[in-house]
């Protein structure tokens, strides 16, 4: 089984390193992966993409045209990569900054808005936690158990409280997910 | 009575550098000083390319020869990796203050701990006398023949002066070797200079002023009355930075 | 048990020359390679190695030189700009016979092209990496595993031959993060220093020297030494890898990153009936000539050139090999546009879909 996605958005959303996270969930699971960068110029707010390809066997080419999943934080990175999603893939949305309808009818959607969850949780960079979240809910790619124990250990010396707040972002997004997929079977 | 014989670090051949030409003076007089201070077999000369680059023929020690302008790169690179040697490179003016400007400035700014022996005779000597960055002004030159004109050349580069400006050097001076008092004065210049880089100061720079009887198109005689009358007003020999000086 | 990371191409190359000896490294911030100076920077001090942050990839090239003199593994990186500005240096290394390691992480070209990967520098690798006509060994990794895995040995091969080697690889694989096992630390004594090395004087009654310049008849004899050790390379050195060749009706030929896209297009073409595959040049100097030229034309009916670069530079070598026994197709992408697996897919099954239809 072999699963792509694309994160997108603008620098200092923290696309990167929702896709290093995944991607090295997956590795943490047994799994192979494969993590893309591909920067603009800019060292802030310029355009930023990440490609995570995650697979039982070793991965062949880490360069898919088409994803299985596309996650997209603005509006230019949903206009720019919209049509790289493959058909009855799953688009992923931030809710707080895609205002327009979305077009394709042959892909599965989820709008969330993982700006404002986040903050209610009490720290904006929690979004890219709801995040995985709701592609854990969603797809099962990755397991909730061995995520959170890798923000166990990548928050154990923080602030307490710290550590509580991104695992309720987890839960937060993995009943999005669920909720979603749910709907999906029914 | 102190004997005097040929340092071992001088290769038993004959000089080929041009009748009068200083460029031989000067590497005895690094020999000797390598000699005195006991480093014969501890030296390491990195060789440049110029007249200079002669030295691969008549340099009895080790030595690494190097590409145009990057001895102060390629000295850097030996002594990282052996700080206990005694590393020098001895540099034309084309090669240090055209080709190689970047490299010497950041290796003296870096503090690179090595000693930079810089002759400027004020012309391309080996590729037969074109205008060098210390070429004087209306001095005649194969690429400037009615006279050096700094409206569209500039004007001589004063290294000891630019190198004194940086914060790391540790010791930068001149000195003309067409006289006996600046031979001697050269001599007690690198001695200091290869002395303090064995103590671990930091970087140190020694310019000697010197001729070239067959591109100025004189004899060495005249050489050394032009220096008098032209170079050394223009250059003035000197101490410009000395860290260890007054305390 | 393994030492098993998660780590980009470029770290992957950093560690993996500090396991295998590199104690000294010199270069210039440019992308896409910067990962691999920043990690070096606190690494090689760790191993009681030496970095320095050169003014210029021209004084980087000429600081690895000195060191590589003192018999210390030395180590250069850069992208295409920069090694077309290190190409002095390198050549001077070949004169000298001094071993030293550059890696080029390519990117788009030519003039400052852009920062993106390309697989733009095939040409200048393998063809003239600095003026004289020198060669050197030019390795081609095509995942972060085996750029750590070619450069690991690289220093075996620039000792041995006295020369220095090329690590190409393109700034997507630079980048790109993955699975790496890493190899053992090498231990090196100063017994093992090479005895031409400038490093002790002490003890060694010898003059020790090392020149770029030489007379006349000494450099023609040289160059013509050179030349046997470029002929030698081919018999011993060529590293390949053929995939799927058997009863191919046609080959790919592609290295690094297109390999990859590559071999994913050759997969679902076979899945598809199509009897393709693949030779994949690791070294592409030496580059393995026999592979294409022993292909069994009678049957092979058609070669790609693959590329992430526009126009394909790799095919004149593919061509002297082929002799016009089949046609070559070329498909790549440039400027820092990424090939990707359709595209790939697509432009071959154009061609050989079409003629067996």
């Amino acid at each position: 089984m072999k699963q792509s996605f694309v994160f997108s958005g603008s620098g200092g959303q923290g696309i990167m390193s929702a896709g290093i996270t995944l991607a090295q969930t997956a590795i943490d699971m047994g799994k192979h992966a494969t993590y893309l960068p591909e920067y603009g110029p800019e060292q802030r707010g310029g355009s930023a993409k990440c490609t995570v390809v995650i697979s039982d066997d070793t991965i062949v080419s880490p360069l898919p045209k088409m994803c299985d999943h596309l996650i997209v934080m603005n509006e230019q990175a949903y206009a720019k990569f919209i049509d790289d999603l493959k058909p009855e893939g799953l688009l992923l949305a931030n809710e707080a900054r895609i205002k327009d309808e979305i077009e394709r009818d042959d892909v599965f959607c989820i709008k969330a808005n993982v700006d404002d969850i986040a903050q209610q949780l009490g720290n904006e960079k929690a979004a890219n936690v709801v995040l995985i979240g709701i592609l854990i809910g969603a797809t099962d790619v990755v397991s909730r158990e061995v995520f959170a124990k890798s923000l166990e250990e990548k928050f154990k010396d923080k602030k307490p409280g710290i550590l509580e707040m991104n695992l309720a972002a987890l839960e937060k997004g993995i009943a999005i997910g669920k909720a979603h997929k749910d709907e999906r079977k029914a | 009575m102190a004997e005097y014989k040929r340092s071992q670090l001088l290769a038993d051949s004959p000089s080929g550098y041009c009748p009068g030409c200083l460029h031989g003076l000067a590497t005895k007089l690094i020999a000797e000083v390598i000699d005195e201070l006991g480093q014969a077999d501890n030296s390491l000369n990195v060789i440049s390319v110029g007249c200079s680059a002669l030295n691969i023929l008549y340099w009895g020690g080790d030595f690494l020869s190097v590409a145009h302008g990057r001895a102060p790169a390629a000295a850097t690179g030996i002594k990282r990796v052996n700080p206990e040697r005694l590393v020098f490179a001895y540099q034309g003016d084309g090669d240090l203050a055209a080709i190689g400007l970047a490299e010497i400035m950041s290796a003296a700014n870096r503090g690179e701990n090595f000693t930079v022996i810089f002759a400027n005779n004020q012309t391309y000597g080996m590729t037969g006398g074109q205008m060098a960055p210390t070429t004087l002004i209306g001095q005649k030159t194969t690429t400037t023949v009615y006279g050096r004109d700094p409206a569209t050349t500039g004007y001589p580069l004063k290294m000891c002066e630019l190198i004194s400006t940086l914060e790391a050097p540790r010791f930068v001076a001149r000195y003309a070797l067409n006289s006996p008092k600046g031979v001697s004065d050269a001599r007690k210049g690198i001695k200091k200079a290869f002395q303090m880089q064995l103590d671990g100061k930091g970087f140190t720079f020694i310019e000697l002023l010197t001729n070239c009887p067959t591109n100025w198109k004189m004899t060495p005689l005249q050489t050394f009355d032009y220096m008098n009358s032209n170079t050394i007003p223009y250059f003035k020999p000197g101490v410009y930075k000395d860290t260890e000086a007054n305390g | 048990m393994g030492d098993k990371r998660f780590m980009k191409g470029n770290e992957a190359i950093a560690e993996a020359a500090v396991r295998g000896g590199c104690r000294f490294f010199a270069g210039y911030p440019i992308t896409p390679q910067n990962e691999i100076p920043e990690y070096l920077s606190w690494r090689l001090p760790e191993v009681g190695g030496a970095f320095v942050q050169g003014e210029s990839e021209v004084a980087s090239i000429n600081m690895v030189y000195g060191a590589a003199a003192m018999g210390t593994r030395a180590l250069t990186s850069s992208s295409g700009p920069g090694i077309s500005l290190k190409a002095e240096g390198i050549s001077y290394l070949a004169a000298a016979a001094l071993p030293a390691v550059i890696v080029n992480i390519s990117r788009g070209g030519p003039g400052l092209g852009s920062i993106q990967p390309a697989q733009s520098d095939y040409l200048q690798a393998t063809k003239a990496l600095g003026h004289g006509g020198f060669h050197a060994m030019v390795l081609a990794p095509n995942s972060a595993q085996e750029a750590a895995d070619l450069v690991y040995d690289a220093w075996e091969y620039a000792e041995r031959d006295r020369n220095p080697v090329l690590v190409l690889m393109d700034g997507c694989l630079g980048n790109i993060m993955e699975e790496v096992e890493l190899p053992p630390m090498k231990e090196l004594h100063d017994e093992d220093l090479p005895e031409w090395s400038l490093t002790r004087r002490n003890g060694r009654d010898w003059q020790g020297n090392i020149t770029p310049i030489y007379t006349e008849l000494i450099l023609e004899g040289l160059n013509a030494m050179a030349g046997e050790m470029y002929k030698a390379w081919e018999e011993d050195d060529v590293k390949v890898e053929e995939f799927m060749l058997d009863d191919a009706e046609y080959v790919v030929v592609a290295y690094g990153i297109a390999s990859r896209v590559s071999k994913e297009a050759i997969l679902k073409l076979r899945e598809e009936g199509v009897k393709i595959g693949m030779i994949r040049p690791i070294t592409l100097f030496p580059f393995p000539k026999k592979s294409i030229r022993n292909l069994d034309f009678t049957k092979v009916k058609g070669i790609f050139d693959i590329e992430m670069t526009v126009p394909a530079q790799m095919r004149e070598d593919i061509e002297l090999q082929v002799m016009d026994r089949c046609p070559i197709y070329e498909y790549g992408r440039s400027g820092g546009c990424l090939l990707d697996d359709d595209g790939v897919y697509d432009a071959i099954a154009e061609i050989v879909k079409g003629e067996d239809a």
